[in-house]
């Protein structure tokens, strides 16, 4: 038996500071991304797309890893299950984010000029599928899956706080299992859709699975962030160890060894079978100073994670762990800089003021959902039956 | 004989996986250094009762993978840019995403490979059996369904009038004390041993004879000769075939070889004259290869420049020039007839030129006698 | 009411057997003398295994043209083969490795036989590049050594990396099976009384004495090698996707083939295992430690590759369409309605249709039924290999090269025949070694860790 018989969760308030940045980095975030607009808009649309799969990232990331804990039966993750909820909900903001693009598609996709797609054979013939309409009944029909499982899956989360019914866990086990194929399609596509088609020409079989491994991986960099840092001031259930944080190491060190694993194979077969078809997308990003932005993606999103995770300790160190969770978003932002903007910027790198809007703009707003959220539930599954098994968890 | 036998330690039996942590936690506190804990599987925490350091292992594989990750990296560099390079699907010399599969193979089987082999005969000094530990009583329960203590003779706090109550205040079931075998003490780790090292002579002069033995005389047997020995024939071998057994045969009688197809005007200079005209176009390729043969086979008696003072004159008659009025005027067929008969002393230079040769040396005489006779118009 | 208490863990071994009962249990086998059964058995994998010999014999001697292949078809069920045996090893080192990774207690019943599976799937496989190249005899060569021609390998070929992969997979699994076994060894060194046995017991143990001064080091490099055996797995197939993928045939080239293979080969894995340990647990009387819960974990992991695979298969049809590239388009209908559409309808109802059964709860702890789906499971994935290999290269950019393969009677030989090989292994392997860990199975039973475990 261990630390006494009875899970200790005080809820507390996120202190207002919290809220107070959030909105100020909201308000910054909207005033450069709504000037950038209005001075440069394709330029601030390429930067929307890249704000907008970052978003999807997080919260449907976040989701899928709520519904791999039910599905595996994990107990480990099971007290802080609630903040991945809360994450998940960021999917609220992904129609938010959208609205602009919906406006602005003609400046991103080639596709959307109906004169260059009837000059082209190749995209007259993809245009059943790339076309304006379809394209957005699927966001639409995306976003409306997302949050539908979003919605009830927290729903019997939340509700089990009260009732402490297990059956509740039974049902979302079965959503689990049912939300993951749509959750596969859905992911696919959106970075076929958003990512892929931005160069129509272009085309890879494992695109999908490549946004999917920056997914997994953005989501729990999310997820460890946020569970270290409210469990360090207190917000969760005590109890939690280097142990748990353990876990969360080795899964962020596992999955960017499958991000880049990933990205390797998708190169090497262009490369190997050297078809200009394929070749061209890859030779884009070695273009000027794009070179100096691909070699660093294998530094920044492979080589210097995977040596600071590497050993034990360092996968149980709380100062680490939230280092390098930091890194790894900013790293996942670069990786979607570097598949979105070579197609604004042929020549090279565009760095400017521009770029910063989306990122402050949506840190701004995660804040804000968040310390919304918080307020009006339990960050603790305090219902959970795993929850007792899961403080008393160790490796 | 009994020699008197030399303790090695006491061993006390526990029957739960609590009973042992809590007993090795007091050997800790006790301050007992040279005592050990047997579980036939590993118990969780028990590295901390007994207040282990944590393995070092880990540098280890950390050590050998960067190592082997290097030396593979370079090999491949060595092989594929310096001592061989060869052009691959027009891939570069080293073509590093190419190589990452090697490398990376490489790397995880050298250090697992060597991190376990590590573990065995570094960390634990493994095979070793002959351990006093080894045919006790107490070896055969941890190895089965007990967990055991044992504290070393040899170890600073140890008291063998005071050891035995210091098991029985952790009540374990069964006290017992170990002591050392004959052939157990005079053990020594296997790796040095003469047998051991004798054992690695034999293994190194076997291996490096099987090598030799294949290498130089099994890959010159059957089967692995199928491919040299064919049943074709080789130049200068006799021939299974042929009754003279001759295997290079003169080829079939009036067989034309390429280029020098049959002069049909022999003795016949004026009808090859009317007959014969240039194929060849005046191109630079042509009067180059015309200058080529010219200065080969004509220039020794007409010399370089067709003025037929070479390196024979003097000799009776001399070699005539080629920018007379008569040869000047000959149509390009009567050189060609001239070339092919000989005429007096000049002899036939048929087999020497194919006819595409012939008709290039023609276009160059034109060529030298356009230069000693050039028209206003050429200068222009 | 709810069924299931989530509040408890669930018992990986059933009945709380005490661990002297364990070793009596798991050592049974090795103890008795073989039974008419197993003589029986032996004598079915035995015959089967001749047929190999006899395809291998007649191969080497009369040369590849005793088999099938054909211009253009050059690759057919020698790849085949080689592909489907290293895939279904996979399922051992995931078992092992993988599982072991994610704290699942419950791969303990299971990881020795699922590895021992891998080790001889492994050796299976190996023979059909050794036997493919012709001159088998002088496969050597294929080793990177300083040789009197001055050349070396070529490293930029997917081929040679096989080369690599698949000795490295070898040595590694049989070196982390060595490892698992040492500890068992020492037991069944101590228990013995035969003194034959005891000898061998003692030279395998190394003398093996059950310190924690050593199971500290143990566990440490038992996580290590398991660290590494999974991406080395991963690599595994990977690098055989390879063989296919670099290339610029049309249904090879494509980017999805490493993690799909990998996931195919998890899946064919995954079903041999099943099915051999659903005779295993019943022979043996290792029902209460295989559990039918262990069962239906697998038959998750069934469905949810079973799913990779079909998602792939949707993938790659979609973007044949997408990307434009006629010979793409072309190939994909032809694989559904061209000559070799029977074969392509095998798979898709063997791979896609059947695992999806697994939905239901009733299905996935119904042993006859999951039996019958783990078998169509791997038909379907030879039929995979078979229909990405040959469809591929019957028809591919010039329809005046086109043509149709049919395999020989020395093909199916050594098809057949490499079954018996593989269990041949296997039999051998259950009168020879403990099929389950010993040591790790008594390490997961209740109550055999101590309770102030965190007692901080």
């Amino acid at each position: 038996m261990s630390s006494g018989s009875k899970v200790e969760y005080q809820k507390k308030e996120i202190p207002s500071r919290v809220q107070t940045l959030g909105l100020i980095l909201t308000v910054l975030g909207l005033i450069v991304v709504l000037g950038g607009y209005f001075v440069n808009p394709a330029r601030m649309a390429f930067n929307n797309i890249i704000g907008l799969t970052f978003i999807i990232s997080i919260a449907v990331g976040a989701l899928f890893f709520v519904a791999v804990e039910y599905l595996s039966g994990a107990v480990w993750s099971t007290p802080f299950r609630r903040v991945s909820e809360i994450i998940s909900s960021f999917v609220i903001l992904v129609p938010i984010i959208v609205i602009p693009l919906l406006f602005n598609l003609h400046s991103v996709f080639h596709w959307t000029h109906p004169e260059v797609v009837n000059a082209d054979k190749v995209l007259s013939g993809k245009a059943p599928y790339l076309n304006i309409n379809f394209f957005v009944i699927r966001i639409v029909a995306f976003i409306g899956i997302w949050m539908l499982f979003q919605y009830l899956i927290t729903r019997n989360s939340r509700k089990q706080d009260s009732t402490k019914d297990q059956n509740l866990t039974t049902k979302n086990i079965k959503l689990s299992a049912v939300f993951i194929p749509f959750f596969a399609l859905t992911i696919s596509f959106t970075g076929i859709d958003w990512l892929m088609s931005l160069e129509p020409h272009w085309f890879s079989t494992i695109f999908g699975i490549y946004y999917f491994s920056g997914t997994v991986v953005a989501a729990l960099a999310a997820i460890t962030y946020i569970t270290i840092k409210l469990n360090e001031n207190g917000f969760l259930v005590k109890g939690l160890t280097e142990d748990h944080y353990y876990s969360l190491g080795a899964l962020l060190f596992a999955f960017i060894n499958f991000w880049a694993y990933i990205a390797f194979s998708q190169f090497l077969l262009v490369w190997y079978a050297n078809l200009p078809e394929e070749t061209f997308w890859f030779l884009q990003r070695w273009e000027g100073s794009w070179v100096i932005w691909t070699v660093g993606l294998m530094v920044v999103h492979f080589l210097i994670p995977y040596f600071g995770l590497l050993s034990q300790p360092s996968k149980m160190d709380a100062k680490k762990l939230k280092f390098f969770a930091l890194w790894i978003l900013g790293a996942h932002y670069y990786d979607l800089y570097f598949l979105v903007m070579p197609n604004y910027s042929r020549d090279g790198v565009a760095l400017s003021w521009y770029e910063l809007g989306f990122p402050i703009l949506l840190v701004g707003l995660m804040i804000l959902v968040f310390v919304a959220k918080s307020k009006k539930q339990n960050l603790v599954p305090i219902g959970d039956p795993k929850l007792k098994r899961g403080i008393d968890f160790r490796l | 004989m009994m020699k008197e036998k030399i303790l090695y330690g006491y061993t006390g039996i526990f029957n739960t996986p609590d009973e042992i942590t809590h007993a090795s936690e007091k050997a800790v506190e006790k301050g007992f250094k040279k005592f050990d804990v047997h579980t036939p599987y590993p118990l969780h925490g028990m590295n901390k009762a007994m207040s282990l350091a944590p393995s070092k292992l880990g540098y280890v594989a950390l050590a050998l993978g960067l190592s082997a990750l290097f030396g593979i990296i370079f090999l491949l560099w060595w092989i594929s840019a310096v001592d061989y390079p060869l052009v691959v699907g027009g891939k570069p010399f080293f073509a590093f995403p190419a190589f990452v599969p090697v490398m990376f193979e490489v790397t995880v089987l050298t250090a697992s490979v060597g991190t376990v082999l590590a573990m065995l005969f570094v960390f634990f000094k493994l095979p070793n059996n002959s351990h006093p530990l080894h045919g006790t009583e107490y070896m055969k329960k941890v190895a089965s369904d007990k967990y055991g203590l044992l504290i070393q003779a040899d170890d600073a706090k140890f008291d063998e009038t005071t050891i035995k109550g210091f098991f029985e205040s952790l009540h374990a079931a069964e006290i017992e004390a170990v002591y050392w075998d004959e052939e157990e003490i005079n053990h020594q780790h296997k790796i040095l041993t003469p047998k051991f090292l004798g054992f690695l002579l034999v293994a190194g002069l076997f291996t490096s004879g099987a090598t030799y033995f294949t290498l130089n005389k099994l890959m010159n047997m059957a089967p692995f000769t199928w491919m040299m020995e064919q049943q074709k024939q080789n130049p200068q071998q006799k021939s299974l075939i042929f009754a003279d057994g001759f295997g290079m045969r003169k080829p079939v009688e009036g067989t034309i070889a390429r280029g020098y197809l049959p002069y049909e005007y022999k003795g016949q200079p004026d009808v090859a004259a009317e007959k014969l005209i240039n194929p060849l176009p005046v191109s630079k390729s042509v009067l180059e290869l015309g200058q080529k043969k010219y200065d080969t086979y004509c220039s020794p008696c007409h010399d370089y420049h067709a003025t037929g003072l070479s390196r024979l004159r003097g000799q009776f008659p001399n070699p005539p020039s080629l920018h007379s009025e008569k040869v000047r005027t000959w149509k390009d067929g009567r050189i060609y007839a001239v070339i092919m008969d000989g005429q007096n002393v000049m002899p036939s230079y048929a087999n020497l030129l194919d006819s595409d040769e012939r008709w290039a040396v023609i276009h160059y005489i034109r060529a030298l006698q356009r230069s000693l006779n050039a028209k206003e118009s050429d200068i222009k | 009411m709810s069924s299931v208490d989530y509040t408890q863990e669930l018992s990986v071994v059933e009945g709380k057997p005490g661990l002297r009962e364990l070793d009596d249990l798991f050592s049974k086998p090795l103890n008795e003398k073989p039974n008419k059964k197993f003589y029986i058995a032996l004598s079915i994998t035995v015959s089967l295994m001749s047929l190999l010999l006899i395809g291998f014999g007649l191969t080497i001697y009369y040369g590849i043209g005793m088999w099938g292949n054909n211009n253009p078809v050059g690759w057919a069920f020698d790849i085949v083969n080689f592909v489907f045996w290293v895939g279904i090893g996979h399922a051992g080192t995931l078992i092992s490795a993988i599982l072991f990774l994610f704290r699942q207690k419950w791969r303990t019943g299971i990881a020795r036989f699922a590895e021992g599976m891998t080790i001889f799937a492994v050796m299976t496989a190996g023979l059909f590049p050794l036997l493919h190249v012709g001159r088998p005899w002088l496969a050597g060569y294929l080793f990177p050594y300083p040789n009197q021609h001055s050349m070396w390998v070529n490293f930029t070929s997917p081929l040679l990396w096989d080369v690599f992969a698949v000795s490295t997979y070898f040595t590694v699994s049989l070196i982390f099976w060595y490892v698992g076994l040492i500890p068992d060894f020492a037991t069944l060194r101590e228990q013995t009384t035969g003194k034959i046995k005891k000898v061998i017991y003692s030279v395998f143990s190394l003398g093996w004495r059950f310190s924690n001064r050593h199971w500290q080091h143990y566990e440490m490099v038992y996580l290590i090698l398991a660290g590494f055996a999974t991406p080395l797995v991963l690599s595994v197939h990977t690098i055989v996707s390879f063989d296919f993928a670099v290339s610029i045939v049309p249904g090879w080239h494509t980017t999805i083939f490493p993690p799909y293979f990998v996931a195919g080969a998890v899946f064919s894995g995954f079903a041999m295992v099943q099915n051999v340990l659903i005779f295993v647990r019943k022979i043996f009387n290792y029902e209460h430690i295989i559990t039918l819960d262990t069962l239906e974990k697998m038959n998750k992991i069934i469905m949810l590759t079973g799913s990779m695979v079909g998602y792939a298969y949707a993938m790659e049809f979609f973007i044949a369409w997408y990307s434009g590239v006629q010979a793409e388009t072309f190939t994909f209908f032809n694989r559904a309605l061209g000559p070799y559409a029977w074969a392509y309808w095998i798979m898709i109802t063997c791979n896609v249709i059947s695992p999806q059964l697994f939905w239901f709860k009733k299905i996935r702890r119904s042993i006859p039924i999951m039996f019958v789906v783990a078998v169509f499971v791997n038909v379907g994935m030879w039929f995979e290999r078979f229909v990405i290999i040959v469809t591929s290269l019957s028809r591919d950019y010039l329809p005046s090269s086109w043509a149709y393969y049919k395999p020989t009677l020395v093909d199916g030989m050594i098809l057949l025949g490499s079954f018996g090989f593989f269990f041949t292994w296997i039999l051998l392997f259950t009168k020879g070694l403990p099929v389950v860990s010993i040591a790790e199975v008594k390490a997961v039973v209740d109550g055999a860790q101590p309770s102030h475990k965190g007692h901080e």
